[in-house]
């Protein structure tokens, strides 16, 4: 069996890019076919093998590393590298929707009566269900520190526990929100407030839907003990994102909700 | 004496388990032995017939779902017939 020379890791031949492709393919046309020709097939399709490649391509990260040992130091910081890249992509995201908020939000149009909240629109209270979720959102960002230091303490009950509580806090934030979009007085038609409003937190929530399964599964692989004191990089990666996603809450409570209203 | 010796000796060498009768037991050690076995198997079928399976799946899905997009892009590419 040949040994490498190297601290690099060379992966196996794998399917998952471009089946990945294909999937980006058959979603993408399937929102199209969705929207002019009112067919959810290909939508379906896309959307489904979207979710077998991400479930088989980060299975096999999982075996690469906790039961191959390729993720040597030299890897790890690699992988440390792409997260940061990611998480900063993802800023820039969110960024372009706080632009197209603050670009209607600072100068309102006579259409919107020149005043913002625009004529018609009741904003719902800052200080009620939003404030709320504020302090689930950063009592979640301790019970993550909480889990992490546990972890590399050994302390293996203490981080189940506070992972768990972590992940309970998150479906709580994601359940009231989903309670304040059904009850809010304004729908995503009603004009620019409804449109900056519903996207810039509709893609929070999705991503707080994302940053709870990240976290599930750490969870599930803190408990088959795949994590060591120091090498748990899946979590670190989850818990970076899982911050990410409260600082892009806080933000959106200080302008949208705060300043908003 | 002799006898309390010997059920000391066993008492002593029983599990010390505070936790309730289920638990999960380590077995990273068994998964690595699986999927370090050098049998040439790429990582992605390496499990066993479960990932072979999947495999499958998620390439029909990915294949037909090409050939099917491609058709409708086709019909919607095409002139419809006015009457």
């Amino acid at each position: 069996m040949a040994h490498q020379a190297h601290s690099y890791h060379m992966v196996d031949p794998s399917p998952w890019p471009i089946f990945g492709a294909a999937a980006a393919l058959l979603t993408t046309s399937g929102l199209i076919m969705w929207f002019h020709y009112s067919s959810m097939y290909l939508l379906t399709l896309g959307l489904l093998s979207m979710l077998l490649v991400m479930l088989q391509w980060w299975r096999d990260v999982v075996r690469e590393g906790t039961f191959q040992g390729h993720h040597t130091p030299t890897v790890q910081k690699g992988l440390r590298y792409g997260m940061i890249l990611f998480i900063t992509s993802e800023a820039f995201f969110f960024l372009g929707f706080f632009w197209a908020f603050f670009h209607s939000s600072l100068a309102p149009t006579p259409e919107l009566g020149g005043l913002w909240p625009p004529t018609g629109i009741k904003p719902l209270n800052p200080l009620e269900v939003p404030l709320l979720n504020t302090a689930i959102l950063l009592a979640s960002g301790v019970t993550v520190t909480w889990a992490h230091h546990s972890i590399t303490e050994g302390n293996r009950k203490q981080a189940i526990h506070a992972l768990t509580l972590t992940i309970l806090l998150g479906f709580y934030f994601t359940a009231l929100q989903a309670m304040e979009y059904h009850e809010a007085s304004f729908s995503i038609a009603d004009g620019v407030y409804g449109s900056t409003f519903f996207v810039a937190t509709g893609f929070h929530g999705l991503h707080v839907i994302i940053g709870s399964s990240f976290l599930t599964v750490c969870l599930l692989r803190l408990i088959k003990f795949h994590f060591t004191s120091n090498h748990h990089f899946g979590f670190e990666a989850a818990a970076w994102y899982w911050h990410f996603v409260d600082v892009i809450w806080l933000f959106l409570y200080m302008t949208i909700y705060w300043w908003g209203s | 004496m002799w006898r309390n010796l010997l059920a000391l000796r066993q008492i002593s060498r029983r599990t010390i388990s505070t936790a309730s009768r289920r638990q999960i037991e380590n077995r990273v050690a068994e998964k690595q032995k699986l999927f370090q076995e050098d049998n040439g198997i790429p990582v992605h079928l390496k499990g066993g017939v479960m990932d072979v399976l999947l495999y499958k799946i998620t390439m029909g899905i990915a294949v037909l779902g090409t050939g099917y997009a491609l058709y409708e892009l086709t019909v919607a590419s095409l002139p419809k017939k006015q009457k």
